[in-house]
Formats: structure tokens, C-alpha cells, sequence
């Protein structure tokens, strides 16, 4: 009934969109190009990254100087106009953005598409100072602007999460040659956890919405089931480029767990129940980008435009057929591996835990195992709530069981304040090749106000991942070519000292009558009239 | 009474006076019947005790946390999986044909994880105990679950060895381990991550893997670190299937030391299995009115006792809920776990054992893969913990239980009437009639009493000394030579016989005015009655226990003037402290064993606590 005038509205839509808007985006210096990219993996998983770039020509960043003027007026057409408002009105120069749920299984996976899959969210923003408010200010109405946007609880994010990890976050794009200096502001979130209300304003601001190109194979059924998913938001500036939006949602699909074939077969049907049925009319350019298997026989339905590199490309915007339902085969069933890569997808395996069962103190123990022939140094970050706090002088580091002095350097570490402000700890480590570094480190709890404690008390604190950065050829300096890609480790559960709220009336009963006792004895003593009383004269009477 | 009343209203004069005076009356009344009092007390805790498995006491179990909603889920293992776990099984059982070593079975195990990818490891481990050492390797798997951060984890395990003993192997319970990971990992509906356990042996390998989990260090214990870690263990299920079939599935909760799991869980499980159409029993007691075939051998009431009452309902549950509770007080009591899953509970995780009790039918792999499926998905719904406190109860029946206000008076009261003895035998070794000429000016008839110094500090020094002397009979009994020698044991069971008679002779009284036997007789009962009421709420049955050991023995005490009955009768102290030591040999071993290995509090308890307590009194019957 309905199929066929929602079809014709299509229609419609994309003939109108495509005889003004088109033409619109490209007069105007606005540019919307969108690409999927799709990686088998080894253990029979699948990776799909969708990334859509919209580019601003010619325009820069708000100084924050210019926040008491009027600003310019914003007209924009493939723009999301929602999200330049934001960084307009708190003049932010570059925002990263990611709210992801699950496990990134690096072992297995390799490095993502999106470097930032932190469990939960993510925000970290760079923003020029001067003008009538400060940075903090301005952080604060970013988390508080985003939090509506995204409809999640990013303004939870407060300044007991915010650090500034300088050693670890270093622009991605270019900054402004601005008076005064630029600020890095980052918080995470491990709690989050994304849905689809947070996926339906992430589609608004796509100009063709889920309704055509490869956004419509974003549906919310299929990408909130798969093992992993995030989505991420960056926005950088490159000079004399322009500013880019970059909105991008990762999955990674189980084929296997759904199918009773024990086969990793894929196909868009499969994994997102949906197929490209029409293109994104504004779309500059529209790529999907298969990964071919290099060492198996499989087959590739229908066959990529062109393949380079080992990777199949399918142009979407070339006249022709549509390619609206890809999908890969495999002859035979899957074997799962049984040991481990003969070629490690990342430098590192990485292991943290928090040991330790009494609700006061505990041990916090990583191991960080170097997989490359060679020496790496790597940034390690980690920070925490102040609900942890850090004894840095009981860190000690062993190499494959040894005591090792000389592994770590340049430690930075900004202890907690209670109610106020996190803990940030950085430092390089030193990993010998082809060795198993444990880093240990005593911390305690905290012991908290019956207020300070969540609703779901009797869970624990999420506390966030700790990342590592590999420095690329023993380079000394901290910028953006020396450092490599970002690995997050897992977030932990802490027990905190937590009360039994299901029985407040219980505690309550208990402490006053206590209280009143205690109360009742050293009144009365204090009050009474000590004097001698004569009982034999009484008892003769 | 009219008297009593007649000189309580009777006022006049000075109101405080007749206040103080009405106080002295009701006190002197009060410690003139305090025998009286304490035979009451003791009466009523011991019928109180007697009572705690009648069928009228206690109430129905409920569930309690609203998020645990057992049983409202659809079960989806089914006869697919059952050939599974069938082939599983049969590569297990040419294992066992082949001898197979543990590192063989931790390896087959572990490949088999790896074949259906889970990532997967195995840990060695070796303890070295005074009672002989113990080595194997565990395998284990951890499953993050899909979409979750894997800081929560849920532990299903089962051991190589069975807990019925004899060597029996757990096959069936690793076979279930095994084809539940297969049918686990298709769903995405699992909020923590699920670890997967095959300990070795029967509590050791479990033992060293919590132990490696939580780097809890361990002095006799060389492990290898975990190389898989998941998130906080909340929950763990520990399944035993050792028979070829199984006709009801049992219940076992205590955990070392005493610590018991929430009751939901158990509950909840219990609950589920019921409604999947499979009856549940406590422990493996099958009540014998259900079973028509086997009555005779199940039947537990004494042929003594008459056919009317045999064959009365209300007496056939009343013998059932006996065995069921006497059953729990001999784990709880010896602080020994009831099965694996008792180890779990110090790392403030619930946990039970899921026991199939063996029978030739009727029920098999698709029973207790659908009950373990359905009881996971309820422990899955936890948002926090379990903590309502459902910690502390007795379950007379499956589906009966107490509550603590119910049993913890029985001991108290006990521990209340040893603390009066004790006070009054303080209090009365202050006071000595005074035989000296009486003054002139009173001439009442009346005894006149004075008061007398009550040595205090050699009493203690007198106490102190046989806590000592318990700790050093504990730490030689610790040792390997002596544990393993009968011929040391009797020993030191001689050695600590004469220990009275040494004290006696080492510290005699300096005169007879000196009250030495009344004030340790009031002291030690004073620590004693201490002891059960501190004990009562962290073990009920070791406190119970304790109660009646040491209450009427211990108050009965006394100086006995007639030589060969006073040595008999401290040598029958002498051997209720130390008796343990030549008595049941396999009890004393288990017990040092689960010192070692499990960190079992009662040996040390035992031999420190209760044991010098025993020899005060005999020292009381020797001054």
C-alpha cells in the first residue's frame, strides 16, 4: 500500500534534489562525498565503516574574539546546519566526537577505520582562547549543545572527567594563527552506551538522510545487533582548504552468529536487512571499497568497477547499473584460527586489569606485550575519576618477569581533587622487542558521600580506557608525524565502599536508637545531681 | 508477690532512698534465681534449636530483586545441542580410557573453545600442602559478549572431578560446559561476558584460577597468570553431572567459612528448574515419600520409633527438614565449601553448584542445558549486584527457608546464660564470709560478708598461656611430618593431657583465700559466651555448635576436692579440647587440608579458640 507513494516521493525528491541542490552545492563551495568500506576479518567477522565528508571551502573557523560580534550568517545546503551552529556560536576549531559500544578486539580486528573506539563516548576538542569567555565556558555549552544534539549524556561529562592530555591528542587538522593559544579539552564517558536515539539526529544531519545512497543501508535493527558499533563525529580544519565535517559510523558484524550454514558468506541483504535502491543525488562522490581476501578462493557478487591493492571499488555515481546488493562467498565452511596471527595486526596486545578485593585499596596491573622485532616507545594515558587515585611511586615495570629500570620517561601526573578534577597520568614507556612489559600500580579508593552514589549503586564505576600511542622511528617530538594510531584498552568496573540503599529505613532505625543511647547516657550523666542517700536509717524506721 | 509489692509501694521519707531500695530489692532477686534463669536459657535454646527444622517454622522462598524474573524467557537449546554435548562426551570418555594427563585434557578443551571462537588458554598450577602436593592444569575460555563493554562477567565452570567422591568424573558437566559455549555465543542478547571453566582435580584447579583472576597471592600455591581476563565476576554457576542421567536436580550453597550465596539466586534457579518440569531437592536428599521404589534404603526415621508417629506427615517433614538442616551444619560448621562454587564467595560473587543427582532417568543434556540457559538469562538481567540481604538463612527444604530471626536466637540465648554465670561467679568471688568476731554494736543474725582481692592478672597470664599453647599445637599439627604421623599426634595428644596438672603445680594458688579457680572460671566463660555471640551472625552453625560444646560443659565446671575423680574429670575436658587430635583421622587431615589450600578458618579456630577455652576449664576442676 504504501510502498508505492513513498517510491514516488523518492522520485520526486531526488528530481528536485538533484536539479537544485546539486547544482547549489557545488556554486557554493560546499562538497558532500560518502564511502563505505567493508573488510572481512579473520575470525569470519565483517568491519563496515561508513564515512560521509562534507567540505567547506574557503571558510575557517570562528576566532573567539568575534564571540560578543554577530556572527555571519550561515547559509549552507549539504552543510548540517544543526552542527554549525554549535561550533559557531562556542568557536570550537577541531571537535572529535565518538560514542561506540562494545569491544574493540584489536587482536583480531587490527586497527579501525575510526581510530576512536573507546567504550562509551568520546569528546575532545581544540578551541582557540581569548575573547569574552574562557575555554572552559565555552567547553561546557559545547558538551551541554551536543549532549541535545546527539540526544546522549555527554553533559555529564563535567570538570571532574575533563583532562588535557597533550602528549596523546595532538590536532589532526590545522589550527589557526590566532592571538591567543589553543586549548585541548578532552572527557570520556565509558557508561554511555549509543543506541538508536542517538543514531536517528546523526542521520538528520546527513543531507539524504537514510533515504538514498549508502546511508540507507544504515538501519537501526541491524547495526544495534552487531558485536561492535560506534559512531563518530569530526570536525577539522585544514588551511587554505577549508573546514570538513566528517560523520562516520563503524560496525563490525558476526555473519556466523546468525547463520546455521557455519559460513561467512555476506551480503548487504544479510548484514543490513537493506539495499542501495537509489543514489545520493548530492554526493559528489559515492565509493564502496571491499577488502578482498588475499589468501582464500571467494567470489564477489556483482564484480567491482575496479580493484587495486587487493581492494574492490564500486563507483556509485557513474551512470549505469546500481550495484545495490554486494555480496561475498566463500566455497567452503569457516575455520576458526587456531593460533594466533603469523603477522600481528597491531604492534601491541594490550591487557589491563584492576586487582584487589577489599573496597578501599586496590592494584592496578597492565601488560603490554611489544610484538615487533624492534624497540617501540609508546605514550601511555591514563585518565580516571577521582574516584581512583594513584600511588605513582609504587609503579614499578618488569620486563618478561624482571625488574627493569629506564622504561619509563617524560611521567606526567596531574593527581585527583576530590569532587573536582580527574587524574591524568602520562608517560613514554620503552618496549624491548619481542617482550611482555607489567606495569603495576597501588591505587586507592575512594569513599563516597551517600549523595555522590549513582542510582544503580550497587554496580560499580565504570572507569575509562587507558590509550597507547606508538611513536613512529624513535622520533622525540610529540606532533602529529611522530605519533601512529591509537589503541584503546578495554574500561574497567570499579567496587566502590557502597551502602545497602534497599534498606535505608533499616539504617536509619539503627543509628538513631545508637544515637539516642549514647545521647540519653552523657545527658543524664551530665545533668544529675550526684548526693549521698542513707538507706540503714530508712530500713530501721 | 503481695510482700514484694507491700515494700516497693511502700514510700515515705526520702524518694531516691525508695528508688535505690526498690533497685537492691530486684537485683538481689534477680542473682538469687540466676541458676534458675540460665536452666531456663539453656532449656529454651536447646528446644529452640531441636525446633528449627519443624515444618510450621519458616515460610516459602520468594524471589526478591524484581530484575531477576526467572523463567519468563523462552529456552532455545534443544536436541541440536544435545548431539553436541553427546559428541563432546565421547571424545571426553576415550580421554578418561586413555589416562589421558592433565595438560592432554586442558589441551583438547581448549582447542575445542578455539574451534568455536572463543579465545581460550590454559593455566598450570602446583600447590604444595603439608597433607601432600597437588598439581594440574585448568583450561578456560572467555566469550565477550557482543555489544557490551565485558567489565561484568557471569563464570559457568565445572571441575574434572566430581563431588560425589570416589573419583567419579564430572564428564556429562564438562560435555554441558562445552556445548553451551556453542549455543551461547549465537546470541547477542548477553549484557556480560561469559567465562567459561574446566578446573582440574576437584576444588584445587578452581582455587588457583580465582586465585590467578584476582592476584590474591598465595604462599604455597605456584600458578601461571591468566592470559584472558574479562570484567568483575558477579555470578558463576557451577555444574556437576556425574551419573549417566538424572532424576532431581540438587542444590548445593555453602561456601568457605560459612558464607552462604544470596538466596535469590538459588532461589531463581530453583524456581526455573521447577517450572522446566525437573524436581529440585537440597543437597541430594531425595525425600523418600517421593520415591516409592527405594523407600527402605531413603527412609531416615529409627525403626525404634512408634508406626503412629512414623507414619505422620507432619513427623516424616520434620525428619526430611532434620536431615537437610544437620546436613548444612555439618558444612557450614567446618567452614568446608559444599562444592566448587563455595570458593567463589570470598570474591563477593554468587555462586551454587548445580548438582544431577544420578539416576537412571529421566531427565539428561536437554534438561539441564535449558535450565543452565534460563538461569544465565536471569543472572543476565542483573543491573547491579544482588544485595538485598538475603546472606543469612536456613533452607530446611528446596522451597522452605528461615529467616535469621528465627535460628540466631537459639545460639544467643546460650551465649546470654554462659555471660550471667560468668558475671555471677565474678561478682561472688569478691565476697568471703567473714568469720572474724562480730562487733559488738550489730547484732543482727545475719552472715557478714567482706570482700577479697580477685587475682585478675595471673589468671590472665594463666589464659594467655593456653591460647599460646593452642597456637602451637595448631602450628605443629601444620606441619607434614606431623600431620602424617599417627604415632606425633598421640603425642602431642599426651603432651597436652598433662597440661593441666603443669599449670596447677606451675601457678598454684598462693593460699586458699585466693579465689583462682572461681575468677578463671569467670573469665573463661566471659570469652566463651563472647565468642558464640561474635560467631553467631558470621557462621550460625559453627556458633550453634560452639554453643553447645562449650555452654553446659564450660558452666558445670567446678573445683573438685576429691583427687582421682577431679584428674578424671579434667582429662574428659582435656579431651573434648584435644581429642580431635587422635579421634577422626580423616577429619583432622580434610581439615588441615582446607587450611591450606582453601584458607579455611575452622583448624586455626579450633586449636586457638575452642581448644584453650576447654583446657580452662579443666585447669578450673584441677586448682
Amino acid at each position: 500500500m504504501t510502498r508505492v507513494p513513498t517510491f514516488l516521493l523518492q522520485v520526486i525528491a531526488s528530481f528536485l534534489a538533484g536539479s537544485c541542490l546539486a547544482q547549489a552545492s557545488s556554486s557554493s563551495g560546499e562538497e558532500f562525498s560518502e564511502e563505505l568500506q567493508i573488510r572481512p576479518l579473520r575470525d569470519g567477522r565483517v568491519a563496515s565503516t561508513f564515512s560521509f565528508r562534507t567540505f567547506l571551502h574557503g571558510a575557517t573557523p570562528r576566532s573567539p574574539e568575534s564571540l560578543g560580534s554577530d556572527d555571519n550568517s550561515q547559509h549552507y545546503h549539504v552543510f548540517p546546519l544543526a552542527l554549525g551552529q554549535i561550533l559557531r556560536e562556542y568557536a570550537v576549531t577541531e571537535l572529535h566526537l565518538s560514542m561506540n559500544a562494545g569491544k574493540w578486539n584489536y587482536d583480531e580486528w587490527g586497527y579501525p577505520g575510526e581510530l576512536g573506539v573507546a567504550t562509551g563516548a568520546e569528546l575532545w576538542a581544540w578551541m582557540g582562547e581569548g575573547g569574552i569567555s574562557t575555554v572552559d565556558e565555552r567547553w561546557a555549552g559545547l558538551r551541554n549543545a551536543l549532549s541535545g544534539l546527539f540526544c546522549a549524556s555527554l553533559a555529564s561529562m563535567d570538570e571532574q572527567r575533563t583532562t588535557s592530555p597533550l602528549m596523546a591528542f595532538v590536532p589532526e587538522g590545522d589550527l589557526p594563527n590566532w592571538p591567543g593559544p589553543h586549548l585541548l579539552r578532552h572527557a570520556s564517558l565509558p557508561s554511555e552506551h549509543v543506541c538508536t536515539e542517538n543514531l536517528t539526529p546523526f542521520l538528520k544531519l546527513l543531507p539524504c538522510k537514510s533515504l538514498s545512497g549508502i546511508a540507507s543501508l544504515l538501519n537501526p535493527h541491524r547495526l544495534f545487533d552487531a558485536d561492535w558499533h560506534g559512531m563518530s563525529v569530526h570536525v577539522l580544519w585544514h588551511a587554505n582548504k577549508g573546514v570538513e565535517v566528517g560523520l562516520s559510523f563503524q560496525l563490525v558484524s558476526d555473519p556466523l552468529r546468525q547463520s546455521s550454514s557455519k559460513r561467512r558468506d555476506w551480503s548487504f541483504q544479510s548484514l543490513f536487512d537493506r539495499s542501495i535502491d537509489n543514489r545520493c543525488p548530492v554526493a559528489s562522490s559515492s565509493t564502496i571499497n571491499v577488502k578482498l581476501p588475499t589468501e582464500e578462493a571467494y567470489s564477489l557478487e556483482p564484480s567491482p568497477s575496479s580493484s587495486d591493492d587487493g581492494i574492490g571499488r564500486y563507483n556509485l555515481n557513474v551512470e549505469g547499473h546500481l550495484p545495490s546488493d554486494i555480496a561475498m562467498r566463500w566455497p567452503s565452511e569457516f575455520q576458526y584460527p587456531l593460533g594466533s596471527a603469523s603477522v600481528p595486526l597491531v604492534p601491541l596486545a594490550l591487557q589491563r586489569t584492576l586487582t584487589g578485593a577489599s573496597q578501599a585499596n586496590g592494584h592496578l596491573a597492565l601488560r603490554i606485550q611489544n610484538r615487533l622485532n624492534e624497540e617501540l616507545r609508546v605514550v601511555y594515558l591514563e585518565t580516571m575519576p577521582w574516584l581512583v587515585q594513584f600511588y605513582a611511586h609504587t609503579l614499578s615495570a618488569t620486563v618478561d618477569g624482571r625488574k627493569h629500570a629506564g622504561l619509563i620517561s617524560n611521567v606526567s601526573y596531574i593527581p585527583p581533587l576530590h569532587h573536582s578534577r580527574p587524574t591524568t597520568f602520562q608517560a613514554i614507556l620503552t618496549l624491548p622487542p619481542k617482550s611482555t612489559v607489567a606495569l603495576s600500580m597501588d591505587v586507592s579508593k575512594a569513599f563516597l558521600r551517600y549523595t555522590d552514589h549513582q542510582p544503580d549503586a550497587q554496580r560499580g564505576w565504570d572507569l575509562p580506557s587507558a590509550i597507547f600511542v606508538p611513536l613512529r622511528n624513535g622520533s622525540d617530538r610529540l606532533d602529529g608525524h611522530s605519533l601512529g594510531q591509537r589503541i584503546y584498552t578495554p574500561t574497567m568496573l570499579i567496587d566502590l565502599a557502597t551502602p545497602d540503599f534497599s534498606m535505608p529505613y533499616n539504617v536509619i532505625i539503627f543509628t538513631c536508637t545508637v544515637m539516642a543511647f549514647i545521647f540519653g547516657s552523657v545527658f543524664n550523666l551530665l545533668t544529675r545531681k550526684f548526693v549521698v542517700v542513707h538507706l540503714d536509717d530508712q530500713h530501721k524506721e | 508477690m503481695e510482700r514484694l509489692l507491700r515494700r516497693f509501694r511502700r514510700g515515705g521519707g526520702d524518694p531516691n532512698a525508695t528508688r535505690i531500695r526498690r533497685r537492691q530489692t530486684l537485683v538481689r532477686h534477680l542473682s538469687n534465681r540466676i541458676s534458675l534463669i540460665n536452666l531456663a536459657l539453656f532449656v529454651a535454646a536447646y528446644v529452640w534449636m531441636l525446633v528449627i527444622p519443624f515444618p510450621n517454622l519458616g515460610r516459602f522462598t520468594y524471589i526478591d530483586e524484581n530484575a531477576l524474573q526467572p523463567g519468563q524467557v523462552t529456552a532455545y537449546f534443544d536436541w541440536g545441542n544435545v548431539h553436541t554435548a553427546d559428541l563432546y562426551l565421547a571424545d571426553l570418555e576415550s580421554l578418561r580410557d586413555l589416562n589421558s594427563t592433565s595438560a592432554e585434557r586442558a589441551s583438547y578443551i581448549t582447542t575445542q573453545f578455539k574451534r568455536l571462537g572463543i579465545l581460550a588458554a590454559s593455566q598450570a598450577y602446583e600447590f604444595d600442602a603439608s597433607v601432600g602436593s597437588l598439581k594440574g592444569v585448568n583450561a578456560y575460555a572467555a566469550f565477550p559478549s557482543p555489544r557490551s563493554p565485558g567489565t561484568e562477567a557471569i563464570v559457568i565452570s565445572a571441575s574434572w572431578l566430581s563431588r560425589s567422591g570416589n573419583d567419579t568424573l564430572n564428564l556429562r558437566g564438562i560435555a554441558t560446559i562445552l556445548a553451551l559455549a556453542d549455543f551461547l555465543k549465537k546470541y547477542s542478547f548477553w549484557a556480560k561476558d561469559l567465562v567459561f571453566v574446566v578446573g582440574d582435580g576437584y576444588l584445587d584447579g578452581m582455587q588457583a584460577w580465582l586465585n590467578a583472576y584476582h592476584s590474591t597471592p598465595q604462599s604455597n600455591l605456584r600458578a601461571e597468570e591468566l592470559t584472558l581476563t574479562s570484567g568483575v565476576i558477579w555470578t558463576a554457576l557451577h555444574i556437576d553431572y556425574p551419573g549417566h542421567s538424572f532424576s532431581h536436580l540438587g542444590i548445593f550453597h555453602e561456601g568457605v567459612n560459612g558464607r552462604l550465596s544470596n538466596q535469590d539466586l538459588v532461589n531463581s534457579f530453583e524456581r526455573i528448574a521447577r517450572s522446566s518440569g525437573v524436581p529440585t531437592v537440597l543437597y541430594d536428599h531425595i525425600d523418600w515419600r517421593d520415591n516409592a521404589a527405594s523407600r527402605a534404603e531413603l527412609e531416615i526415621i529409627p525403626l525404634w520409633v512408634p508406626s503412629f508417629l512414623r507414619d505422620n506427615h507432619d513427623v516424616q517433614t520434620y525428619a526430611f527438614q532434620a536431615k537437610n538442616v544437620l546436613r548444612h551444619v555439618g558444612y557450614q560448621a567446618r567452614g568446608k565449601p559444599s562444592g566448587v562454587h563455595g570458593l567463589f564467595h570470598q570474591f563477593r560473587i554468587d555462586s551454587f553448584t548445580i548438582f544431577a543427582v544420578p539416576a537412571t532417568g529421566p531427565h539428561g543434556f536437554h534438561a539441564i542445558g535449558r535450565i543452565v540457559e534460563s538461569t544465565l538469562r536471569t543472572a543476565n538481567n542483573l543491573l547491579e549486584r544482588l544485595h538485598a540481604s538475603f546472606f543469612f538463612y536456613i533452607l530446611t527444604g528446596p522451597y522452605r527457608f528461615l529467616k535469621i530471626g528465627l535460628f540466631l536466637p537459639s545460639a544467643i540465648l546460650i551465649s546470654v546464660a554462659v555471660m550471667f554465670s560468668g558475671l555471677k561467679i565474678w561478682t561472688d568471688a569478691g565476697w568471703v564470709p567473714d568469720d572474724s568476731p562480730t562487733d559488738s554494736k550489730t547484732n543482727s543474725p545475719q552472715e557478714q560478708w567482706t570482700t577479697r582481692k580477685r587475682p585478675v592478672l595471673s589468671v590472665l597470664r594463666v589464659m594467655v598461656l593456653t591460647h599460646i599453647i593452642g597456637a602451637l599445637v595448631f602450628w605443629l599439627i601444620t606441619r607434614s611430618v606431623v600431620i602424617n604421623s599417627q604415632l606425633l599426634l598421640a603425642l602431642i595428644f599426651l603432651g597436652v593431657s598433662t597440661l593441666p596438672i603443669v599449670f596447677v603445680t606451675l601457678f598454684p594458688s598462693p593460699s586458699a583465700a585466693v579465689p583462682t579457680s572461681s575468677v578463671l572460671k569467670a573469665f573463661s566463660l566471659c570469652l566463651a559466651s563472647t565468642v558464640i555471640s561474635t560467631t553467631a551472625v558470621l557462621n550460625f552453625s559453627l556458633a550453634a555448635l560452639l554453643a553447645i560444646l562449650l555452654g553446659v560443659p564450660m558452666t558445670s565446671a567446678r573445683r573438685i576436692d576429691s583427687v582421682p575423680i577431679k584428674v578424671a574429670v579434667s582429662l574428659v575436658y582435656t579431651s573434648l579440647a584435644f581429642g580431635w587430635l587422635i579421634w577422626p583421622q580423616g577429619e583432622l587431615r580434610s581439615a588441615i587440608w582446607n587450611w591450606d589450600i582453601l584458607g579455611v578458618w575452622t583448624a586455626p579456630f579450633i586449636s586457638i579458640v575452642y581448644a584453650p577455652l576447654m583446657l580452662q576449664s579443666s585447669i578450673v576442676c584441677l586448682s
